[in-house]
């Protein structure tokens, strides 16, 4: 056990003095979810911004009644433009709204009256405007039908034979979600990125720099070697995920999801189960790291390999865009799948078991075990100590 | 004391040593002598457990190298051919590392540095990272770290490689201080001036066999030469030449 604390402390000492250690440990954790943050707040900046809708009318003066009908519901008059084609095509408005002069006397009549609608719809920015306008636009005309109908003595159901009634399930957490469904690849990512540049110098680099087989000529037990260098990577890319995950949770709070019907509930609790599913994780990931850098010569021939198991945790998150599955315990205890189902439950505002949280640490602490003692085998291979 | 019996090695259809057989006595420094791919440094390397030889056996203080390794390993101090030491680290923490590698108690270990840093006139450059280092510095940083837990065994594979005159010098000092304390020094070198001016026996290797043993004086009867060097050169051919024949 002590060989472990002294390789432990000494890599972690190494690693703090290393620029790039510092960086690797650093950057991720506030580069990504001010991006995350920086996304979201654009994406709520549009949605908010379509409760305000400035539409120019030709002809307000002959409609006074749906007028004070779309001002009701948010939608600003301006006065008419000149050239109403001119003004939606240049962009100078989403929309113009054209009240021909018959419109007054179809209404009195109780005929269907007609409006214009010169609008572009090719433009997707304009479109939650333009359906804002058109809904509004029915709604006025269908309070109008209805009060006909009652006036001649009708029942207003006669001509609503069926209509829908949808009970939406989503709730506000899980509507957030599935805007936020790319942070659980984030704090996934931090657990591959945190160790990955102690994983690398503490084994291709202990070789290329030629003090490798000095290390291993020590009488101290290679397992000793590998569970220390281990543990250091592993502390690392926790402290990277923990990081991570702080800095995620500061810059959500500053993005106005309340605004965007999300109930922004990133609890304390919360966080800490996230945590608590992914530094397990990051065990096993660190492992794996140290291990596939163990055979490279060159720290540049380590970055390649352990670059490519990034890829790993893109992977589920690919999958689970495309066919969400259900958290079970066999998908709990898949590593990194398992851990992304439990981040995207716990953050649509589910619970998890705690027979899969147990589950799945257990699994990656057990198989992270296996891994450092491979590679402790491995510092035996003469293959391994001098390069092949 | 080291004891290599018979010992072959193959990389491939390379035979890199061929049956080496020889000892390095406590109190005594041991010169293993002989030219670039003689098969030195494998022979050295099996002595300290790295490599596994194909037959024979190394033992250590009556320890195997390999199937004994973390007790043979605590017996030898050795300064192999990869000398790499942590550039970040300064010259008192790349040795405390390999001293608490070694289990050494903490107090004990810093005399010990102390005393070591003080022998190799390391002491002013103690606290300094050892990127800065030059050549001589960082090899006496090496040295230091290789024999920090007093093993009764020393190993230097080609150490004066590359140094200098004075740090020849002081490296010269401190490897007779090593035998004169009691220990079995086996250091390995190409260099004719290096071995003549520092082994009590030698061992001279050509094409992966010992093609001669003894005090420098006996090598150089069984060369037929008044040089060592020119009775290294003709043992060293004749094996070369031996080998060819077979």
């Amino acid at each position: 056990m002590s060989v472990v604390s002294v390789v432990f402390g000494k890599e972690l000492r190494d690693a703090l003095r290393d620029r790039r250690a510092i960086l690797s440990l650093l950057v991720f954790p506030f580069v990504g979810p001010a991006l995350v943050a920086g996304m979201l707040s654009t994406l709520v900046e549009r949605a908010t911004s379509e409760r305000q809708v400035r539409l120019p009318i030709v002809g307000a003066e002959r409609a006074p009644g749906l007028v004070r009908h779309l001002e009701a519901q948010g939608i600003v008059a301006l006065p008419p433009a000149a050239d109403p084609v001119g003004t939606v095509r240049r962009g100078e408005a989403e929309a113009v709204l054209v009240i021909p002069e018959a419109y007054g006397e179809a209404l009195r009549a109780g005929r269907t009256a007609h409006v214009e609608l010169v609008l572009d719809d090719a433009r997707e920015v304009a479109q939650p405007s333009l359906r804002k306008i058109k809904s509004a636009i029915a709604v006025y005309g269908r309070t109008v039908g209805t009060l006909r109908l009652l006036a001649r003595g009708l029942s207003p159901e006669l001509v609503e034979a069926v209509a829908v009634d949808a009970v939406d399930l989503s709730t506000p957490e899980a509507r957030g979600a599935a805007l936020l469904h790319f942070v659980p690849m984030f704090v996934l990512l931090a657990a591959f990125v945190g160790g990955m540049h102690l994983a690398s110098d503490a084994t291709a680099g202990e070789r290329e720099r030629g003090s490798l087989e000095p290390l291993l000529l020590t009488p101290a037990s290679r397992r000793g070697l590998a569970f220390g260098k281990w543990l250091a990577a592993f502390v690392f890319a926790s402290v990277t995920v923990v990081l991570t995950m702080t800095a995620t949770m500061l810059s959500l709070s500053r993005v106005p999801l309340q605004k965007f019907g999300m109930a922004s509930s990133f609890s304390l609790e919360r966080a800490l189960l996230m945590l608590a599913c992914v530094v397990p994780l990051a065990a096993l990931v660190t492992a794996t790291q140290v291990l596939f850098a163990s055979f490279a010569r060159t720290v540049k021939e380590a970055q390649v390999y352990l670059s490519l198991m990034m890829f790993v945790p893109m992977l589920p998150a690919l999958f689970l865009a495309l066919s969400p599955v259900r958290t079970t315990l066999v998908v709990a205890a898949t590593p990194v799948l398992g851990q992304q189902a439990m981040l995207a439950s716990l953050l649509r505002g589910e619970a998890v078991e705690p027979l899969a949280f147990a589950l799945s640490a257990s699994l990656s602490f057990a198989l992270a075990g296996l891994v450092v003692t491979l590679t402790a085998r491995l510092f035996r291979s003469e293959r391994i100590v001098f390069g092949r | 004391m080291i004891d290599v019996r018979d010992i072959r090695k193959c990389f491939g259809e390379v035979v890199a040593v061929d049956g080496v057989s020889f000892e390095a006595r406590d109190g005594r420094i041991t010169g293993l002598l002989g030219p670039n791919g003689a098969g030195k440094s494998t022979a050295i390397r099996i002595v300290t457990g790295l490599l596994a030889p194909d037959s024979g056996t190394a033992q250590v203080d009556g320890l195997d190298a390999r199937r004994d390794g973390l007790r043979a390993r605590s017996r030898l101090g050795i300064l192999p051919d990869a000398r790499g030491l942590y550039a970040r680290l300064s010259a008192r923490e790349n040795v405390r590392y390999f001293g608490e590698l070694a289990g050494l108690p903490r107090a004990a270990l810093e005399a010990r540095i102390d005393e070591l840093f003080a022998l190799l006139e390391l002491s002013p450059h103690a606290d300094r990272p050892v990127h800065g280092f030059s050549q001589g510095e960082r090899m006496k940083v090496a040295i230091a770290r290789a024999v920090v837990h007093g093993p009764q065994n020393v190993l230097l594979d080609e150490p004066t490689n590359g140094l200098d005159v004075m740090s020849i010098r002081s490296m010269r000092r401190f490897i007779r201080a090593l035998a004169a304390e009691g220990r079995a020094v086996l250091f390995s070198s190409h260099v004719m001036q290096e071995v003549a001016a520092l082994c009590d026996d030698v061992v001279v290797i050509g094409g992966g066999r010992v093609v001669a043993m003894g005090t420098p004086d006996e090598i150089r009867s069984q060369g037929g030469a008044a040089s060592l060097e020119d009775a290294f050169v003709r043992l060293v051919s004749g094996a070369e030449l031996g080998e060819v024949a077979r």
